[in-house]
């Protein structure tokens, strides 16, 4: 069993999250060109190393942040929004 | 509101587990549905039970006070049910609540969303571990703690009881959760059937 450590509930079952994807800075709303828009929406960096994901424990419906490695697939923390160590 | 018979519960007539049988041998399943409960969240649902002269618990614990066992899910996210033995708290928090001109946080309906069963009996402890990745055993899940996790494969809140636990879930799976619970029970009971055998 893959166990990830959900900064409310404690370590669970990987069984009982859901992955919602890196944590990225949208673009500036006034001033992005449609290309710009088009690739933030619909093209991922997929670059190698540690990337910063939003994850959700489904049962609580808490939202929070996890450090990975994309290419070993270690978790290398978790913490809540607002609160990075 | 009065005169509108607007709730079906789980196990009522036209109920969607209407034909499904509780256990109730080495383990004991107990409907506790159609008991009140109040379920409220939201930004100012902490300060509103504050106000009403409640202590609130950390989150995923139990504070018990005043005849209500508060429930604490999240930061602003509450379910208070009568404490064990007592009664008509948590119905008189509704009464509060919606007598208020400018009420805080918004009422959540776990008790028309949720399923409320109870599991006894001396099989229980058994019977939950097939039904639950988590450690439950005394030392390691105390009577003021709640789990929100997985439990017979749906998404659950788990909390101590009378002789047992507590599982609230979403209403609409209450026949699956009571089959799901059945199965665990026979193979508790010693039960060696496996899925060759069905095939």
């Amino acid at each position: 069993m893959k166990l990830l450590d959900c900064p409310m509930n404690g370590p669970r079952n990987i069984d009982e999250f859901q992955s919602f994807g890196p944590l990225r800075q949208g673009p500036d709303a006034d001033a992005a060109a449609d290309a710009e828009w088009a690739r933030h929406l619909f093209r991922a960096d997929n670059r190698k190393g540690v990337v910063v994901e939003w994850w959700r424990h489904v049962p609580s419906n808490f939202f929070f942040l996890a450090e990975r490695d994309v290419v070993t697939n270690e978790i290398i923390r978790t913490y809540a929004p607002g609160s990075r160590p | 509101m009065a005169g509108l018979a607007m709730r079906t519960f789980p196990l009522s007539p036209n109920g969607s587990a209407a034909e499904a049988v509780l256990p109730n041998a080495q383990l004991i399943v107990t409907d506790l549905t159609a008991r009140s409960r109040f379920g409220i969240k939201g930004p100012g649902s902490s300060a509103w039970l504050e106000a009403q002269g409640l202590s609130l618990p950390p989150v995923n614990r139990i504070a018990i006070q005043g005849g209500v066992r508060l429930l604490r899910l999240g930061s602003e996210d509450f379910l208070a049910i009568d404490d064990i033995g007592a009664g008509g708290a948590a119905a008189k928090l509704i009464a509060d609540w919606q007598a208020e001109k400018d009420p805080r946080g918004y009422w959540s309906w776990r008790e028309e969303g949720w399923s409320w069963m109870r599991l006894s009996g001396q099989s229980a402890e058994a019977v939950m571990a097939r039904l639950c990745a988590l450690d439950l055993r005394p030392a390691r899940f105390a009577d003021d703690e709640i789990a929100q996790t997985r439990v017979a494969h749906l998404e659950a809140v788990l909390v101590r009881s009378v002789g047992g636990f507590d599982i609230f879930f979403d209403i609409a799976s209450t026949a699956f959760f009571i089959r799901t619970v059945d199965a665990a029970a026979q193979l508790a009971d010693g039960d060696t059937t496996t899925r060759e055998n069905h095939r």
